[in-house]
């Protein structure tokens, strides 16, 4: 691999799907199968690997949908089937101090994986779910939520 | 509240389901890659449960009554229920450290020999996201640290830029003296935080 000339590598990197990041984005979507879709105030867009996303978003996957996210943390939340989140607050700011990771889980089934937020400021995260509140200490969960 | 952890066996929670109360959202800890453990806590307004070892599980049918007891998670109730969740969640991150001298933004001679590996890293998967964050010491003021944190994680982002890595796909940020690998009281040199850190997705 490290033998490839430059030119390759510049191909290479270029057929890549990534978009670029806005400084304001707080993660990306890493993985996407079947329909999903992501609600930003009032436009329905359709994801794609290396989008963006936002505090804010709300994140649908399809009845044969599935989706992985990354925030900027290196948190990782998967999404299986007919699932829906709001990514409600998140700060990452190591240098002043600021954490927060609040997601909202409306529906169906969920990984999650802690990033550094977890390892700074594991009291500052927090999954809701309808009739419940997760308070995370990490490191790794699996979460169901029925209608 | 905090309710005992109990092994209930799983035809308890069978029974209950039978009996009617059935629970509508269930959460379970699980091992991290690093098999690593964490905790959580499940609060409605009924109580508390804390889950603590790998496979507590514990579930929700109401957000009047507290979750129910702890019991252990069936690796095929898991296998079958979180399928698709697990088969698209993310592989981990490549993640890369580099070194520095004091005050400088040039790379230790092992770090800068490092950077092919990163090249290797970005070119395998093919990589959507690098992320570059810049670290220093507690040795100096906010301000002093902030850019060089900044300098340090720039000068990294513009040799990957250099090499052929899109731009559009690299992140710089500054964690100054925040985030530091060994934490040590403000003032102190240790070369170990003098960093810079890059998140290959």
């Amino acid at each position: 691999m490290k033998s490839l000339g430059t030119g390759l590598l510049l191909l290479l990197f270029a057929s890549s799907p990534a978009i670029a990041l806005p400084p304001d984005s707080i993660g990306h979507i890493q993985t996407l199968k079947g329909t999903a879709s992501i609600q930003r105030g009032d436009r329905n867009l359709r994801p794609s690997v290396g989008a963006a996303v936002f505090c804010g978003d709300l994140v649908r996957t399809g009845k044969d949908g599935a989706m992985g996210i990354v925030l900027t943390d290196d948190t990782t939340l998967s999404l299986g089937p007919d699932s829906r989140l709001v990514l409600k607050e998140y700060a990452f700011d190591p240098k002043e101090g600021k954490f927060a990771l609040v997601a909202r889980l409306f529906k169906g089934t969920f990984v999650y994986l802690s990033g550094l937020i977890g390892k700074l400021a594991p009291s500052s995260i927090r999954m809701e779910i309808p009739d419940a509140t997760i308070a995370v200490r990490g490191t790794k969960l699996l979460i169901s939520v029925g209608e | 509240m905090k309710t005992v952890t109990s092994c209930l066996p799983a035809a308890v929670l069978m029974l209950s389901l039978l009996a009617g109360c059935s629970p509508k959202h269930l959460v379970i800890l699980v091992p991290d890659p690093d098999l690593k453990v964490g905790k959580a806590e499940v609060t409605t307004a009924g109580g508390t449960q804390l889950l603590e070892k790998p496979g507590d599980m514990t579930t929700v049918s109401s957000g009047s009554s507290p979750p129910s007891p702890v019991i252990q998670a069936d690796p095929a109730f898991i296998a079958a229920t979180f399928a698709d969740a697990l088969a698209i969640e993310p592989l981990p991150s490549a993640t890369f450290i580099l070194y520095f001298p004091t005050g400088s933004t040039n790379l230790t001679p092992e770090s800068a020999s490092r950077i092919a590996d990163i090249l290797d890293a970005v070119l395998r998967r093919p990589a959507i996201s690098v992320r570059i964050s810049g670290h220093c010491d507690a040795v100096g003021s906010y301000q002093l640290n902030d850019r060089l944190a900044r300098d340090r994680a720039w000068a990294i982002r513009n040799l990957l830029v250099q090499k052929g890595v899109n731009p559009d796909i690299i992140t710089v940020t500054s964690h100054g003296k925040g985030n530091p690998l060994v934490p040590t009281v403000d003032g102190v040199a240790e070369p170990r935080n003098r960093r810079v850190e890059v998140i290959v997705r």
